[in-house]
């Protein structure tokens, strides 16, 4: 059942019920609450604990219907069981009144909300919440005996085994304390209590085995008794809603030895009246306990009845589960004789079509004459032929990382064929003189060198080298020379080239010749007949006469640009031009230093060595008691 | 023999791993379960080698090879192809693929004689495969899916493919590769078989949650156990139709 009905999750009882919601309003809502605050607020906090307690029980019963299964959409075989177990009436009414108190807990809900509009103070809108709650509580409690049924009803549907009702399954029935459990121990995993007393199976037991590849349910019934239905317990009905219900094969076990308290006539007597229940599905008939008494053993009168068993036209198996004699046979026969008739019927249906592919073994046709043979290694047919099954049991990775635990480490080169084993371990750089060692890797390597090994030696052997290289001397001798001369050459053209477009830097100012001079100026005016006094009143001639104020002479001499001849710098390039070849680079350079300042401008600071911050916070505003506000400056 | 095996819970194992008839070769994982399933059934007849391609565990679609050699693809890097070299035998030829549909385990299905390959794969590619493989090759679909290296899985001694293949194209396939075929799920119905099934001539190794009834059909059909493949269509039948439908 578990496989059909989803996990269902614990009813509590109505005390916990109520315990759990109460408690849950009390920790998801607000709790403080005072009379001067405005009315609006107040209802409005009463009316969120109602509702919320209300959404909680809503939530709460809803999960319990929801996950209760609904016995209309369950499988006939789990309706039928369902009733047997749990009387379906009650366990409609059960969900029905849930469904009904969630509704009246809802209703109640808004009534209350309604009332809480016009609560006008604290306390009246507390006593609405109250009387809300209250409410609430009261209609849970009437359910009470409801909670506590479906809670019955949960643990034992979870208790019950996960039958598939459409899967392959035998199905094992017969009267009370015939070997119908000793059989189910006997083919599959499954554990049945048996006892040598009636009615010691008292629900249904799933066991499952195994045949021909697929996987076979079996169906362990209690036994049934021989009377009307209507006066079957709930423990026989189990056993009828799983014959009615479940395609199965049906294995009527009968006992040959009437040890179980019911004569052989008894048990063809019931085979008949519970035949009808399980027509058109496969039925084997198995006489069971032959260890105690075997069918050619017993009296003339019971042979006659055996006789009618095999006359109803299905096979009769005999066996002891005792002995296990025919156990086997039993199963096979019940299995073969199922999947003889599923198979039967699915032909039938059209879902046939759309398998045949995988029932085709598609043989090949010839389409040349190459062989092409089947590739196994010697050792593996050896190992095959001496059915050598667990192989040398070497130790394997796996053993060896078990043993070392957290010290284990993966070994890649142990796996490694190398032709010299001591390589293994050897370090292969990955880069090697900045190239890639894999781009160079060449399996013919030492091949390769072997060849031009010896074909260095035959060179030496017959003063290749030597001989070449006295003739080349002289020649090289030559060449070698002019390279030099060409190498040198070349770096002065380099160097001249530099100089020519260098950067500008200071030049040197050009020594000015003098195109005037006193003396050239007195003779060509006496040339022209004017008379010069050369004294010292001439007033050209001052800048050589001594100075009439008293004052001392210059301490150092006065720079001159024309000083004789020798060339001085008259200053150095302004800083701001240094290094700059011409005037359009000054402009670009003056341009981009703008530029570069303009961040700072912004921040109306110097440069980035300004610091200077200029007006601070005032320290009022700082410090002190401060009302909300009033952080900032007014 | 088959035996089921599992990668860190995974059941594709075809994804981690690439068994031929020469080398088997075994993604890197967090422990060596999944490794020495492999070694402890073929290690002492071929070599069971740890591998990653591409820095990826996914080898089984990465590469295809057979006996004669194996194609890595060309993200490859140069320490993996090398440790490959080093531990695989030196009849096998190893060689990086220049192919744009760079998991070749994807688009290639091969044996040792025969390849079925992606129709838009590079004509060097086949070239290369001709050369390092020695083997035929077709460009074919199967069951309308470009796909064959993941549909498709055989051996020298048969093969299977996806469930969806025409009885028509089941033959026409047998004849192209020149063993017996059959339609065929893994892993409880998983219609990708290379992902879920390796295999050569002698073993298969297929995921955890393989059915016996999956197991036996590519037992039959791999010739793996003293079945015949015929054997599908006779003694396996009943159990094919009945869990088939």
């Amino acid at each position: 059942m578990a496989h059909v009905v989803k996990h269902i999750t614990a009813v509590p009882s109505y005390k916990d019920f109520v315990d759990i919601v109460l408690s849950r309003t009390q920790r998801k809502t607000p709790t403080v609450i005072h009379k001067h605050y405005k009315i609006s607020r107040i209802r409005e906090f009463y009316m969120r604990k109602v509702k919320f307690t209300q959404q909680t029980f809503h939530d709460k019963l809803s999960l319990i219907i929801s996950e209760f299964p609904l016995i209309s959409n369950l499988h006939p075989f789990y309706a039928t069981l369902m009733n047997v177990l749990y009387n379906t009436d009650h366990y409609k009414l059960a969900l029905g009144g849930i469904n009904k108190a969630r509704q009246l807990i809802d209703d109640c809900a808004k009534d209350h909300v309604k009332l809480l509009k016009y609560g006008d103070s604290l306390y009246r809108c507390k006593c609405l919440k109250r009387a809300a709650l209250g409410r609430m509580v009261t209609i849970m409690k009437g359910q009470s005996k409801n909670l506590q049924y479906l809670e019955e009803i949960r643990q034992h549907i979870n208790r019950l085994p996960t039958i598939d009702p459409n899967t392959r399954t035998l199905l094992i029935t017969g009267f009370p304390n015939v070997g119908k459990s000793s059989f189910i121990n006997k083919i599959s995993r499954a554990d049945v209590e048996v006892q040598p007393y009636a009615f010691t199976t008292k629900s249904l037991y799933v066991g499952h085995t195994d045949y021909k590849y697929l996987r076979w349910q079996v169906l362990d019934t209690p036994g049934i008794l021989d009377h009307p239905i209507e006066e079957r317990n709930a423990i026989e009905m189990q056993a009828v809603a799983a014959l009615i219900h479940i395609r199965a094969v049906v294995l009527y076990i009968a006992d040959v030895s009437e040890q179980c308290g019911h004569s052989l006539e008894e048990q063809l007597a019931l085979y008949k009246n519970i035949k009808p229940s399980f027509s058109n599905r496969p039925i084997v008939i198995v006489l069971n306990k032959i260890d105690v008494v075997r069918p050619d053993e017993l009296s003339e009168e019971k042979k006659k009845i055996l006789d009618e068993f095999r006359a109803e036209g299905e096979p009769v198996l005999e066996m002891s589960t005792m002995t296990e004699e025919g156990v086997m046979d039993v199963k096979t026969t019940a299995c073969e004789k199922l999947l003889a008739f599923r198979v039967e019927q699915k032909m039938k249906s059209n879902k046939i079509g759309s398998i045949t592919n995988r029932l085709h073994v598609a043989v090949p046709k010839k389409r040349d004459d190459k062989e092409r043979p089947v590739c196994i290694p010697e050792a593996v047919l050896k190992k095959k032929k001496a059915m050598d099954v667990d192989g040398a049991n070497r130790k394997l990775e796996r053993d060896i990382e078990m043993e070392m635990g957290d010290d284990y480490t993966l070994d890649l080169r142990k796996t490694w064929l190398l032709q010299n084993e001591d390589e293994k371990y050897d370090v292969i750089p990955e880069i090697w003189q900045g190239r890639n060692v894999a781009d160079f890797i060449d399996p013919d390597i030492m091949k390769k060198l072997e060849e031009l090994e010896k074909e260095e030696e035959a060179r030496e052997e017959a003063h290749y080298y030597s001989e070449s290289e006295s003739d080349e001397d002289e020649e090289m001798k030559e060449i070698r020379k002019t390279a030099k001369k060409i190498r040198e050459k070349r770096t002065i053209i380099t160097i001249e080239s530099g100089e020519k477009r260098r950067v500008e830097k200071s030049r040197m100012p050009r020594s000015k010749k003098r195109t005037r001079s006193v003396a050239q100026l007195e003779n060509e005016l006496e040339e022209l007949g004017v008379e010069i006094p050369r004294n010292s009143e001439s007033h050209y001639g001052r800048a050589k006469s001594k100075s009439r104020s008293a004052s001392r002479p210059p301490l150092k001499k006065k720079r001159d640009e024309s000083v004789g001849s020798v060339t001085r710098s008259k200053s150095r390039t302004p800083r701001d031009k240094s290094g700059l070849r011409d005037n359009t680079m000054i402009r670009k350079v003056k341009k981009i230093a703008k530029k570069a300042q303009k961040p700072f401008n912004h921040q109306a600071k110097k440069g980035e060595g300004d610091r200077v911050i200029l007006n601070m916070k005032p320290k009022h505003l700082f410090s002190g008691k401060r009302k909300a506000g009033k952080t900032d400056r007014r | 023999m088959a035996i089921r095996a599992q990668f860190e819970g995974n059941n594709e194992i075809g994804v981690f791993a690439k068994l031929t008839n020469s080398y088997c070769l075994v993604a890197i994982g967090g422990s060596e379960n999944f490794y020495s399933v492999f070694e402890g059934e073929i290690g002492d007849t071929i070599p069971v080698v740890h591998a990653s391609i591409a820095g990826c565990r996914v080898i089984g679609r990465m590469c295809v090879g057979n006996r004669h050699g194996l194609l890595v693809p060309n993200t490859t890097t140069d320490q993996e192809l090398q440790h490959i070299r080093n531990a695989l035998p030196d009849t096998v030829k190893i060689y990086r693929a220049e192919e744009k549909l760079s998991a070749l385990g994807n688009v290639i299905a091969c044996n040792d004689y025969v390849a079925l390959v992606h129709p838009d794969l590079d004509r060097e590619t086949e070239d290369l495969l001709v050369d390092t493989l020695n083997v035929e090759v077709f460009r074919h679909t199967v069951a309308n899916n470009v796909l064959v290296g993941s549909y498709t899985v055989f051996s020298n001694q048969g093969g299977m493919v996806s469930p969806k293949t025409s009885v028509e194209d089941l033959d026409e396939l047998s004849s192209l590769l020149q063993v017996p075929l059959v339609a065929g799920t893994v892993n409880r119905g998983s219609d990708v078989l290379a992902a879920g099934l390796v295999v050569n001539d002698w073993m298969a190794v297929c995921g955890h949650d393989t059915t016996s009834t999956e197991v036996s059909v590519l037992e039959s059909v791999f010739k793996l156990s003293d079945h015949e493949p015929s054997q599908i269509q006779t003694q396996m039948r009943d159990s094919l139709v009945d869990t088939l439908s």
